[in-house]
Parts: structure tokens; sequence; C-alpha cells
């Protein structure tokens, strides 16, 4: 790890100013920072703390909807009782990240703006296309835990657990920038694909710091289901991830939002899928021909094909979970 | 049984020695001399041999008191780390340290890289920084600046027996044939199996697997002077072999073996790859005599993964054959594996079923890549051929419609194997298993599918004599202090030499102590091939003897009694003529004098019950048919090696080997970039290996036996359990599912795609 | 799980708690007790901190620092730079050696030590980060040459072959307990799943966890009997 200097931030707008300077970076549980300053693919001459920010370990309620501070970590998140009684799919994801060490030091937050797992993208040596080089390692290379959607460009998959749960309730981060201003970021537009900048996961600005992350009410929420797949059970990178979340009237579908998380460069909505759901009542042939209707555009790379046949039969499971 | 080098040479002794097991007793007879220790048989009464001893040096790991060698800090003490190639192929072409030295608190930088030799694998060390801090040794790595002239590379076996492949040494990429003992031609081959009544034609596959051990390859070295102003070199080495450092050390600084000292007396796991001076013992040292100061150059984790040893991967295509009755008649190996850039791929194939008649013909290629070198590793060979061979016969026993124990029983000789395997059956509830693959109420109608598997292993390494001796000192205060110069690499060996030189000797339990670790104490093995314990248990049974009959010497006047009548059963004294002494009042008697021997261990005996050692495993797994995972929900695992000293340590050892057979089984994998050629997963993040949560139910029996084979009865356990567990997996995998999965790891890719093929008709 | 919320956000270090002593300390800097900081430290690199109306930020390094870290209740006073992991300042600046380095990047386990409680890889924590912090290590769960019931009962039941990731298994079996004073094998194996073993002493690690609960203090201490050893738990291993 590179030398720095440590700076203990105040205020979150005071960290965004100090994060706006020259080769900064904010710090608040510091996982995936540090992880990347020891690869050496982040050598910040300047780490801004916030974890003195007073208040900003809180999660309160607010007009209904659920707010997270920045230094609220995924054990405070899946263990919160407001949470997994209203936002049990966003709660259930966060308990599922990584393990009980890292859950109590990495904030919901981080976990969504995290940096990709591609092990390309990870290893110093070599300039794939997200780090400016010319392209793509994966594409001829090790895919197999690679994207099965949107993936021609840059094929990393979105390593947050939280962002596509977060998604079902129409999530959004409040943030203030280097200026002091602020503003409101949708999660539908935090996130950022290849075609559009190959080299950033978000649409923040340099030294823009994320204040919370705000999840409305959502009638019906408790319908909701989030499943991860991973080769070892506990405690590694999900092969394929999603998000369920159904609005019932009755036993027939009112609305339906699918999301998935490991499976492409961004969060993906499968909105064709939901909208079959609509009007139905959900058994195993619904939620199967709804799944398989998820697929149809899937551009499997020379080694992850398997991914479309176990995301069909988890995409079914969640769906009949979440009702 | 060799006579040891006491000049008293007493009678000759004859025993009956009951060998054996429950059901299978043998008599055997051996001489002996008269003073030398009864060899341990069925009959001989243990006070403390075969029970559950908690590990001598448990608590000392368990409170953190334990230090290891990258524990170990000396005041004044430097850091060093290792720059290493970053291209696969090539040559370097020069090396700048100037950025380097200049930077604060580094103290030295060294080239390590001969500029006249080709760069071979990505990972190999060219120089050398030595800083007052370990965050200082960041820097410097960083600040060496190294040119490269880059050539092309191959890092995978199909890659590398290409006709138009870079050459990754001096000759070809792959060997020319090692063709095994004993075989035929093809011809033979090819007529043995148009008369079987049974053939499989199959490609089996293994992978690379890492050894992983948790405490990194590493070395403190101080270069200092004795009290004579002599020169002197202490080393604390992370390492399978003490005598082996210091040995090499010697070599490499031209220093006596007097003026070396090693000391191991925590290790953190070796499985194989720590072994001898590395490059860590022998640039910490001269950098030490250079710095004047104590230098730690422990291995990163990624220079772990990269250069300290694998176990090479295989693909090993199998044509065999069985008659109508389940009898082998042919068996035929190609067998290809890379051990990187050492021509060494351990790829034999060992197959433990040899009936007689069986036509054999196995055909091994070492495959040069531009990969980090192999290394021993537990059971080497053996784990990459069970895959394979444990298949084949279940493959030949479904297609007969036979049950796959009978259809090894018919082809394997091991004498404990039809017992173990009765045991084994009830403990897994083989009655459940599907009668036929993919089909029967234990896979159920369901996606998730559940099956039975089983697979067996044999292992015949006994350890020898080899210049292994042990001291032993007994005190005044009753204390018995045992001392070998080698190592417990986390197998148990501190506690099994005490328990053994204690039982022999007859002391109370609570009063041994025993030192390991120290090349200034007796010589003792390295540990590999599974030696250790067979070599110092019976060291410790003839020392504890020895010792005994030295205490009852010096005992026998103070006592005024003749030293014969003495003996010391179960923690006391005892006279012939009835009188006893508790240990600590006869130890008192011997005023301020200590008992102190050297005993040097005996040679093995000829032939015992049985010369190899043996398991059986039994798996139940659930396979999702849908999702391709594989979850194992129980193993039983038999395992049989000789006298069992310590319950609990043997178990734990079989546990180990389960264990880690399962990750093998599931999810280790190394994999390599064919276009940088790099490591792509150099940490254990993406370099898998089994969690908490992926533990099934285990059940570990030791199998007691007598094998007369040394004193204790002793043989190997640490490889053989690693062996059978990925086969009976595989095959569990099979009678749930009806499909093989023929390559290692068996992760949810490879499974459904095993499912896919079957379906579409292609099996 | 948790229900200690609060102690897990940081005190906010007052200026004044700073200038007594009690957190941070710029090696060397003269002006530190003599100037309340408007911007930064004196001979630190100055930060642009003058529009803001928030206190001023605290400004350590990148140089070596002194610090006070509260390690197993005692106040441990060290230099490090803050670049330094809460890991090598245990290991290296303080000999306090249990918490191993294994993998270096969060993801074996065998640096776990309690941070306020809480179970954390310090590989992957500064040591600066935790000034304020109670920080608990095998070393302090028991005094000098003792060993607390979960360290008792990992010899027992044999929870370890060559010892390396123990410490981590202890500390984080040492947390569950605390936490559930019912411990199963399952529970365990649960509380586990941020600790990996290369040697395979997982299912023995489980049995110690539920052997410590059920025996507590009351475990006898090393090279005891064998025949007892893991009584009351089925199922083998």
């Amino acid at each position: 790890m590179k030398r720095f200097e440590f700076v203990e931030a105040s205020s979150l707008a005071q960290a965004a100013k100090l994060a706006a300077q020259p080769n900064g970076a904010v710090r608040a549980g510091g996982i995936d920072l540090m992880d990347l300053q020891k690869e050496h693919l982040a050598e910040p001459d300047r780490v801004i703390s916030i974890r003195r920010v007073p208040g900003a370990a809180e999660i309160r309620e607010e007009g209904g909807a659920l707010v997270i501070g920045p230094l609220v970590t995924l054990a405070q998140l899946a263990s919160h009782p407001v949470a997994l009684a209203k936002w049990k799919a966003v709660a259930v994801a966060a308990g599922e990240a990584a393990s009980p060490q890292v859950r109590n030091q990495a904030t919901v937050i981080g976990n969504l703006l995290q940096r990709p797992r591609c092990w390309y993208f990870r290893n110093e040596l070599l300039q794939c296309a997200r780090k400016g080089g010319p392209d793509c390692l994966s594409q001829e290379g090790e895919n197999r835990y690679h994207a099965i959607f949107e993936n021609k460009d840059c094929a990393i998959v979105h390593a947050s657990n939280v962002s596509p749960a977060a998604m079902l309730f129409d999530g959004s981060v409040k943030t203030v920038k280097a200026d002091g201003s602020r503003r409101e970021i949708p999660l539908a537009k935090l996130f950022v694909k290849p075609e559009v900048d190959i080299t950033k996961e978000h649409v923040l600005e340099a030294g823009e710091v994320v204040e919370a992350l705000v999840l409305p009410a959502k009638a019906g929420g408790d319908h909701s289901s989030f499943l991860a797949a991973r080769e070892k059970s506990a405690f590694d990178w999900p092969l394929f991830s999603l998000a369920v979340r159904l609005e019932m009237s009755g036993n027939v579908v009112k609305a339906a939002q699918i999301v998935f998380g490991a499976a492409a460069p961004t969060p993906l909505r499968r909105e064709k899928a939901e909208a079959a759901l609509v009007g139905k009542a959900i058994d195993e042939a619904t939620a199967r021909a709804a799944a398989a209707l998820c697929f149809e555009d899937a551009t499997p790379m020379t080694q992850n094909g398997y991914k479309v046949a176990m995301g069909t039969a988890l995409t079914a499971r969640a769906i009949l979970a979440a009702v | 049984m060799a006579s040891n080098s006491r000049k008293n040479v007493a009678l000759d002794r004859e025993d009956v020695l009951k060998l054996g097991f429950a059901g299978n007793v043998v008599e055997k007879r051996v001489t002996r001399k008269d003073d030398e220790v009864r060899p341990w048989d069925l009959e001989t009464k243990f006070q403390y041999v075969g029970t559950r001893v908690p590990r001598f040096d448990g608590l000392a790991k368990a409170t953190g008191r334990a230090k290891y060698t990258y524990d170990v800090n000396l005041p004044g003490m430097l850091y060093a780390r290792f720059v290493r190639t970053t291209v696969a192929a090539g040559t370097v072409k020069e090396i700048d340290l100037s950025k380097a030295l200049a930077l604060p608190g580094v103290k030295a930088a060294e080239q390590v890289w001969d500029l006249k030799n080709p760069v071979r694998y990505a990972g190999q060390a060219v120089a050398v920084v030595c800083c007052e801090t370990s965050e200082q040794c960041d820097d410097a790595v960083r600040a060496v600046k190294v040119q490269y002239e880059r050539k092309p590379h191959v890092v995978t076996v199909e890659d590398a027996i290409k006709d138009d492949a870079p050459q990754v040494g001096n000759r070809k990429n792959a060997t020319e044939p090692q063709i095994g003992r004993n075989a035929v031609d093809v011809e033979e081959i090819d007529a043995a199996l148009k008369t079987a009544a049974a053939t499989v034609d199959v490609t089996y596959r293994t992978q690379v697997q890492t050894h992983t051990a948790l405490e990194t390859h590493g070395t403190v070295a101080h270069f200092t002077k004795d009290a004579t102003g002599a020169e002197k070199l202490y080393v604390w080495a992370s390492t399978q072999g003490t005598f082996t450092v210091r040995e090499g050390l010697c070599r490499a600084l031209k220093l006596e073996a007097n003026q070396v000292e090693v000391i191991s007396e925590f290790v953190g796991g070796g499985f194989g790859a720590k072994f001898g001076a590395d490059e860590t013992a022998i640039w910490a040292a001269r950098l030490s005599k250079k710095t004047g100061a104590p230098v730690k150059l422990m291995l990163t984790r990624k220079e772990e993964h990269l250069c300290t040893g694998n176990r090479p991967d295989s693909v090993q295509h199998v044509r065999a054959g069985c008659d109508k009755d389940g009898n082998l008649v042919a068996w035929h190996v190609r067998n290809w594996g890379t051990g990187g850039v050492v021509p060494n791929a351990g790829a034999r194939n060992p197959m433990i079923y040899t009936p007689r008649g069986m036509k054999t013909r196995k055909e091994e290629f070492a495959v040069l890549t531009n990969c980090g070198p192999q290394a021993a590793m537990r059971a080497p060979a053996h784990p990459q051929g069970a895959f394979a061979n444990e298949q084949v016969v279940d493959e030949l026993a479904e297609k007969l419609g036979m049950d796959p124990i009978a259809f090894r029983l018919k082809n394997d000789s091991y004498k404990q194997r039809p017992a173990q395997y009765e045991l084994g059956k009830k403990l897994i509830g083989w009655e459940r298993r599907n009668p036929k693959g993919g089909d029967g109420p234990l896979a159920g109608t369901g996606a998730r599918k559940r099956g039975l598997g089983v697979a067996a292993a044999t292992w015949g390494v006994n350890g020898g004599a080899d210049g292994t001796a042990v001291a032993i000192v007994i005190s005044p205060d009753g204390t018995v202090e045992v001392r070998n110069g080698c190592q417990d690499i986390g197998t148990g060996t501190r506690t099994l030499l005490g328990l053994t030189a204690g039982e022999a000797l007859g002391c109370p339990k609570e009063k041994i102590r025993v030192r390991l670790g120290h090349t200034t104490d007796p010589f003792g093995p390295a540990s590999g091939g599974s030696v250790t314990g067979p070599t110092l248990s019976a060291a410790g049974v003839e020392a504890g003897h020895a010792a005994k009959l030295a205490f009852l010497r010096k005992l026998g006047p103070k006592l005024g009694v003749e030293a014969s009548s003495l003996d010391v059963v179960a923690g006391k004294v005892t006279s012939k003529d009835g009188k006893s002494w508790s240990w600590d009042d006869a130890c008192r008697q011997l005023g301020v004098e200590s008992v102190e021997i050297t005993h040097t261990r005996g040679e093995n005996f000829d032939a015992g019950f049985q010369g190899t050692v043996g398991g059986v495993q039994l798996a139940e797994v659930e396979v999702d048919t849908e999702t391709g995972f594989v979850r194992v929900i129980k193993v039983v695992a038999i395992q049989d090696a000789g006298t069992v000293i310590n319950r609990l340590t043997f178990e734990s050892q079989v546990l180990g080997g389960v264990i880690q057979g399962i990750s093998y089984a599931l999810y280790e994998n190394r994999w390599m970039d064919r276009r940088s050629g790099f490591m792509l997963n150099p940490n254990i993040e993406s370099y898998k290996i089994a969690g908490a949560a992926d533990m099934p139910e285990i059940v570990t029996v030791a199998f007691d036996l007598a094998n007369g084979l040394n004193s204790a009865g002793v043989s190997g356990l640490g490889e053989p359990t690693v062996i059978p567990t990925a086969p009976a997996i595989a095959n569990a995998i099979a009678n749930a599912t009806g499909v093989r999965v023929r390559e290692l790891p068996m992760t949810p890719d490879r499974v459904l795609a095993a499912l896919a093929a079957a379906k579409g008709g292609a099996k | 799980m948790k229900s200690q919320d609060e102690s897990k956000e940081p005190q906010p270090l007052s200026r004044r708690r700073f200038l007594q002593g009690v957190g941070i300390h710029s090696v060397g800097a003269v002006a530190m007790a003599t100037t309340l900081p408007k911007v930064a430290l004196a001979g630190e690199p100055s930060v642009d901190a003058s529009a803001l109306q928030d206190p001023a930020p605290n400004t350590l390094g990148p140089d070596a620092v002194e610090v006070t870290l509260q390690v197993n209740g005692e106040a441990r006073k060290l230099q490090v730079e803050p670049r330094v992991t809460l890991l090598d300042a245990l290991r290296e600046r303080l000999d306090l050696t249990a918490a191993k380095k294994v993998c270096d990047r969060g993801t074996c386990g065998a640096c776990t030590v309690l941070v306020d409680g809480e179970l954390r890889y310090s590989c992957m924590t500064l040591a600066v980060e935790c000034v304020g912090s109670k920080i608990e290590t095998v070393e302090g769960l028991a005094p000098a040459g003792q060993a607390s019931a979960v360290s008792e009962a990992f010899a027992q039941c044999d929870a370890l072959q060559c010892g390396f990731c123990t410490p981590g298994f202890v500390m984080t079996i040492t947390h569950h307990l605390r936490n559930e004073k019912s411990p199963t094998l399952e529970s365990a194996k649960r509380a586990c799943q941020g600790n990996l073993c290369r040697c395979g002493t997982y299912n023995r690690v489980f049995e110690a966890a539920v052997l410590a609960a059920t025996k507590g203090a009351g475990l006898p201490s090393g090279g005891g009997t064998g025949a007892g050893a893991g009584a009351g738990l089925k199922g083998g291993n």
C-alpha cells in the first residue's frame, strides 16, 4: 500500500470538498478501498475518513422511507427489525454478503459503490478496457464468472448484493458534492453501463459523497425475495443473483419487479418478464415461463453458458419465494 | 530387528507377536536383545496409548502463545521481500535497484537473478529488498525497475503439446512417454478388451491445486557471533525439514553444521511444499549477514501461490475392461500432466486394483508449461489417479449391474478392506443407495437428488530408522523431557512422540514435556511421505524403554533394591516383592542427578501383518440438477495406520484429509490466463478453499490394527486420507443423477454440462 | 445479533481529548499542543478547509504518528504511518502475534480480532482508525499463562492442527458465545463463515463451541484425561 495522509472529516460536506482535491479517496468501511490500495489499483495520497461524522451510522425511518447513512454497515442493516419487516429482500441481501467480519465493517453504501471483482480488472499488471486498455481481456480469456448480458465491451458483473434488492423499492442515493450542492439520484440512474463509460461503474462525480440510501416504502413490500448462487456455500462472490418483488392482489400479481445482480455489468431490470407476470396467479408454470423470458436476450460467453440454465432455475425459484 | 549400538549385548529373546485386527489375527515370531523393548502388538497393555489425548501444544496454539516463524520478532529486525518476474517467458534485460536503495528505511537491495537465465514463468525472484518496516518493503519492491524482453509462453497442457507451441525448456515440452512397470504392449491390451464383458474408454481431468499452507514460506535469520566470537547463524524456518534446511544453508553459506541452528517449533502447515533451504532461507541469511541485523523474509500470499509448488493437473485417458464376474482384465492409461517448469507431473496414475492376470499399460507424459513448479503435495499423484480409477471401476460395475463395493472386493487384495467396507456400509446406510444412477427412492423425483458413492485408497510408506534418535531426560522433579530435532507441521507429532516415549517409560502422562524443532537436538526425519509418525513413534518407544532401564539402574541402589526386580507400571515404580513408589517419590531419590539417554531408532522389521495402510470413504451428496450445485451431506471415513497412538489426533488427521478432499473435489482450481501467462487467482478469494459452511457431517473411524512393522507398530497416516474423497463424491453424484462428472473440480457448470449432455443423448 | 449499535459508532474525537493525548499525535509536531489548528497541523500537507464551517479535520501522516490503542485493556502507545493496518500494528509494533497474516485481503479470518466487541478483519482495518476503540485479541482473553474456556475447549476437542488459523477461530467462537447463549453445531458453523482453515478442523471447531458453552469456565486444563474429551457430543466429527 502506498503511503497516504489520513484525514478525519467532521462532516460529509467537508469530506466531499477534501475528496475533490487531486488524488483523494473517501473511506467509510474501507474494505474495497483498501483491497484496491493493496493491489495498487488505487493509490490515493489522501484518504478521507468519514467515520467520525456525527449521525452517519444511523438507520432511520423518515416519512415511511428507510434512510440508511453512509456508515451503516451491512450487519446493521441485515439485523434491523424494520428493514427485515418492510424491506426484506434488502436486509437479506445485506446479510448474505461476504462474511460476518466484512459485514461488521463494510457499509451498505460501499457495497453499492464497490468496484468490480473481475480478475482481469483486479490484476495491476493487466490493462483491460476498464482501466484504459484496448480491449476486454475476458472476451477470449477465462470468463466463467463473467456477465451473460450486455457483455460485449466489458464483461464485469455488478458486484453489489444490495443494489438489485434496493432497486425493487425504487431506492435512491442522496449525495453532497464538493461545492456543497446536493442531489438525489435514483438507483436506476446511478449505475453506468460500459457502452456509456467503460471506466466508471456509477455517475458520481469526483468528491461526491453519498449521504444516504433512501428506500421508499412500498405497498406489499414484504413480497420480496433475494437469491444468490455461489460455488461455495458462503463467503463467495455470486455466480448469479437476483431480487424479485411482487405486489399482490389476492393471489394475483398486480405489479412485479425483477432485478438481476451478478449477471450484467449493472443491475438489470427484466421488464418483459415483469409484464408477463401481471394479472397472473403465481405457480410453478407462470414462474418458469417468466424466468425463461428473462434470458431471451442473454449473450453467454465462451465459458459461462451454464449461467443461463442456472439463472433460469433460480429466477423461477425467486419468483415463487417472493409470493 | 537391528540391534542398537549399546555395548552390553544381552541374550536374544523370541517373542510371539499377535498381529492384525479383530477377526483376522496372526502370530509372528520376532527376536530381540534382552534389553530391547517388546514390539507393541494386540496384547500390549497400554496406559494411555489408544486413548484420546488433547495434543500437548493445543493450548499454546489456542491461546495464541505458540510462536511460528512468522511471529518471531527480534530486536532491530529488518523485513525483506522479493521482486518477481512479471512476464511468463523471456529474458531480464536490466534490474535497476538504485531508486529502491534511495528510499528511506531501505537497508539493502540485492539482485537475485542471473541475467543469463531465461525467464520461465511469472513469479520468479529477480531481486530482494530489505527495510526497517514491512510497509517500506512495499515501496522498495515497487521502486525496483526491471526491464524484460518478452517471449511467447504457454500455460496449459493442451497448448503446450501442440507442434508449434513455444518451447518452455531446452527440449520438447512433452516428455517421451514413461511406461509403467510390467506394461504389456497396446495389442495385448486391445486383445484383452475384446474378450471383456464390459469396457470403458473415457477421459478424466483434474486441476492444478496449490498447497496454500496458511503460514507462507518464510524465514527469520540472524547471522551473529557466538560467545567465542565464531560466526553463528540462527534460523527460524517454516519448514517440513529442519535438518534439510540446515544442510542447505551450510552449503549455500559455506558454514559448518555446528554454526547453523534451525528452529521450527510451530509450523503453519506444509502439505509437501516446505522442504529444504528455499530462497527465503538463503536470502534471509545473506541479508542478515550483509546488514548485521536479524531479517524476516516471509512470502506474500500471492508469491505463495505462484512459486512454492502445486499439485499437477492431469488428463487421463483410460481404457479398461472386466469379465462378466467383475474381474478386471485390462487397464490402459495415457496420462498427461504439467508440473509447470518442472519435468515431473506426477501423472503416474497409481492403481490399487491389480488382480492377477490383468493386462496393464501406463504411459505417462510430463508436459512443461510456463507455470510455477510443482511440489510434492499430500499423497503426490494419488488423488489425481484415484479420481479416474475409482470412477472407472464404478463405471464397469454399473455396466455389469454389480454393486461397486462387491466389484472392488473382487479386485482388491488388501486384507482389511472387507471389514472396512462392512463398517462403512453400516455407517452411511448403503442399503439406501439408488439401485440405478439417478433412479431410486434416495434420488427422489424433485430437482434435488441424493446419491451414495464409495472409493478406497492404499498407501505404502512406513518410515524407517534413517539415523533418527530421541533424547530423554528424567529430572529429580519427576518431569520427563523428550527431545527430537524434527518439526510438527500440525499432524500431532509432538504429542505422538511424547505418548510413545512416555508409554514405554511408564511415567504419568502429565510429566511428559516434548521439545521438537531444534537442530541442536537429535536428528529426526523431514515430514514427507507420511514417514514422521512411523519413524518417530518407534523411536519414542525404544527410547522410552531405554530411559526406563537407565532410570531403574540408577534408582535400584538408591532404593536398596536390585534394579532388575524394579519396573515402572502405570506411573508407579514397583518391585517384584510388591513394594511401590509414586513416580515423584522415586524421581526425588535421584537427588540432583538427572537420567539422560539418547537412543537411536532401530530398523523396521522385515514384514509385519501388512506393509501398507488403507481406508475406505463413503459419501452422500445432494445435487441440484437445475442449478448444478453439489452439497456433500455426509462422509464416512475409515482408515487404518497401525497402532492408534492418539485416537483424537488420528481422527483429526482423517478429518483433515476428508475436508481437503472435499475442497479438491468441489472448489479449488488454479486459473491461468493463456494470453498473459498470469495466474488469475493468486489469493484465497477466487482460489476457493472449502469453508465452514461447506462442511458435511463427517464420521471418522480409526481402524485399530497391529502391524508389527516397527516397535510401535505405527504406519503413515497423513497422506492416504486425502485420496478417496473426491472420487467417492463423484461416484455419489453419478448415483444421484445418473450422470458422470469427469473433471475436477465438480463445479455447477460442469455438473450442468454433464446433465445437458446426457439429456441430449450424447452421454 | 447485536444490540450495541450505539457502540459501533465511534465517539467523535473532541479537540480537547485529542490534545490531552488520548488520541492521535503527529510525531514531533511541536505545534500540536499549542495551536488549535484552523487548517491543519503544522508540518502537515495543507488542506483547504478554510471555507468549511465544520470543525477542521484531523490530518495525520503520511509520516508515522504516535497513537494510543486500547488493546486487551491496556493503553499501548505506538508509532504508525496511517497506512499501517491494525494487524501489522499488533504484530510488528506491539509483538502481539496471535492474530495471523494469511491472506492480507479480508478473506481468511486468521487476523480476526474484536473491535468494540465486534468481529473484524484486522488486516483491512487501519490502526489509526482504532484510536478510542476497545481492541481484544486472543492474548487478552485470559490472564497470562491461563486459557479462556473457549481456548480450553479448542484444545480438548483438538479443534486445531497446524494452529495458524486457530486464534482467528477462537475470537470468532468467543464472540459467538458472548452473543448466543445456547450455541449449536449449526449456529457455530454459521458463525465461522468468515474463517478459513486449511488443515480441516472445522467440524471440531463447531464441537469446541458447544463444549465451551456447556462446560464454561469449568473446563480442565490441557493434558487432561482424554477419556472424557468431547463427551456428550454425538455424531463423531
